[in-house]
């Protein structure tokens, strides 16, 4: 039996020497990035979905991940895809936008895409931060009960993630969270930020904070409005493919 | 700054329609295995090194891991490098090895090749007799520091990147991958080669002669190299290693398709 669940594998689809490093959200899967690393590939471009560690496996193994794996496997997808392109842009849903956004601060990219990102996280989880650790050991894990907010049901149906969130995890975000913030004034290369008004994880200033907070003179920011918060696989994803292929274009300066 | 360590990254090198994907062993980083990875990419093959998790950042990364965890990091590779080509090899280093056998008994391979790979714990003294208590003793005893390195070339120990330490709770998950791996192996069955040295002072030859005459596969065959410690992708006897590995790979390539 493979360690990794069915559909939860990274892909790496070959093409040309623009790379799109594609990074997944909280608790998800890679499988959140495949259609729009397919579209992606199928424009020509080189594109690298990676697998967040504690993500895909078993919801135990999230809650020994720390902030810093999720670097470090981001690191990991940056020197594979540059094994194979002279140019990479990233492009991060939710908790991937979070990691996007603090290695573009660190690292010369061509571009970086942040879809559905957060500004900062609800302000019960900063209340529970000081005791969240010894507290996370008795309660581990919290079963959200939130109403969905997909508008493309079908798609839902296929949405690989953990119905359970590992409430050290969370901390974990939390944490990662910050360091974005005091990152984007850092950050240099062309940005571009999707958001949808639909999603009921991340309210829709959250988009103008993070606007404003980048460091950068070549920044976008675009809407959607009949998606949740899972932009690349909801109801407006052609939308947003599109808004992220004309960005990769633009920046690379490469025809599709 | 980055969180994996200098010199610790992963690599990738496109190339032809045979894929190698190359995993390190215990404690250690893709570094082990990168001259290989250079020297397969030259013979035009494509070239894929991966990190196991807690590997290359921090040594309490490394005590937060459990095995299953490195078996992941394999199979991530595995999926990264199926669309890159036809026929996938898998080569690991020690640890690596062990990760790249269990997988081989999952997933389709069509090509092992194993370096200084372990069978069983080591004969440490005690280490069999401490070994179920490890996770106890490991909420309270330090990471084991490792000794001078014991090398035949010396300047080469010099460029390794890895840590100084092995934390117990690993040690413990190395225990725990190789009860796993043992019944496996008579479920891999893709062409296999297996390469140990006659000086490796870590884990003895023995051990590669138990992996061979455990293995399901028809075809394989045993290589021992000499002046080289347990690190033979780095050591004195590379070039032995890299030579062997590269005709094994060749063997795998289709002419005139």
């Amino acid at each position: 039996m493979s360690r990794i669940l069915d559909r939860g594998e990274p892909f790496f689809y070959p093409g040309n020497d623009v790379g799109c490093l594609l990074v997944h959200g909280f608790p998800g899967a890679p499988e959140e990035m495949r259609w729009l690393g397919e579209h992606l590939a199928k424009q020509g471009y080189t594109t690298l979905g990676i697998r967040l560690f504690g993500h895909a496996t078993h919801p135990d193994d999230l809650t020994r991940a720390r902030w810093q794996d999720w670097m470090a496997n981001l690191e990991d997808g940056y020197h594979w895809i540059d094994g194979a392109c002279s140019q990479v842009v990233l492009i991060g849903l939710s908790l991937g936008g979070m990691l996007t956004l603090n290695f573009a601060s660190k690292t010369p990219l061509v571009g970086a895409v942040a879809m559905a990102t957060p500004w900062e996280l609800p302000p019960i989880v900063e209340r529970l931060r000081p005791i969240v650790h010894p507290l996370s050991k008795v309660w581990r894990f919290r079963t959200p009960s939130e109403p969905s907010d997909w508008r493309d049901k079908e798609a839902e149906k296929l949405h690989l993630y953990y119905p359970v969130q590992p409430l050290r995890g969370i901390s974990e975000v939390y944490d990662l969270n910050a360091e974005m913030r005091s990152s984007l004034k850092h950050i240099e290369c062309p940005v571009t930020l999707i958001y949808s008004t639909g999603d009921l994880t991340v309210p829709t200033d959250h988009a103008q904070q993070i606007y404003a907070a980048l460091g950068t003179q070549d920044k976008t920011l675009s809407w959607v409005e009949n998606s949740g918060h899972v932009l690349p696989r909801d109801a407006e994803r052609e939308k947003v493919f599109s808004t992220i292929t004309d960005f990769v274009h633009r920046v690379t300066g490469d025809a599709p | 700054m980055t969180m994996t360590m200098p010199g610790a990254e992963t690599f990738f090198f496109p190339g032809g329609k045979v894929g190698c994907l190359l995993t390190h062993g215990f404690t250690a980083t893709p570094q082990e295995m990168h001259e290989l990875g250079t020297r397969l990419a030259s013979q035009g093959h494509t070239i894929l090194g991966v990190r196991l998790f807690g590997h290359g950042t921090r040594l309490e990364d490394m005590a937060r891991s459990r095995w299953p965890d490195w078996l992941a990091s394999v199979e991530d590779g595995y999926h990264l490098l199926r669309k890159w080509c036809d026929q996938i090899i898998v080569i690991g280093f020690s640890t690596g090895g062990c990760l790249s056998l269990i997988m081989a008994a999952e997933l389709p391979v069509d090509g092992i090749v194993t370096l200084s790979a372990p069978y069983q714990l080591p004969s440490i003294p005690y280490l069999k007799q401490l070994y179920p208590i490890l996770p106890a003793l490991s909420t309270f005893v330090p990471p084991i520091r490792k000794g001078p390195p014991v090398w035949y070339d010396m300047e080469a120990a010099k460029s390794r990147v890895q840590y100084d330490a092995y934390p117990m709770r690993s040690v413990y998950e190395f225990g725990a991958m190789l009860e796993d791996m043992r019944p496996r192996l008579s479920k891999v069955t893709a062409p296999a080669l297996l390469i140990h040295s006659l000086d490796d002072g870590f884990i003895p030859p023995s051990d590669m002669q138990h992996i061979h005459d455990s293995l399901g596969s028809t075809e394989k065959r045993m290589v021992h190299v000499q002046n080289s410690n347990h690190i033979i992708t780095c050591d004195a006897a590379r070039e032995d290693v890299f030579r062997e590995t590269e005709s094994f790979v060749t063997q795998f390539v289709k002419h005139g398709a």
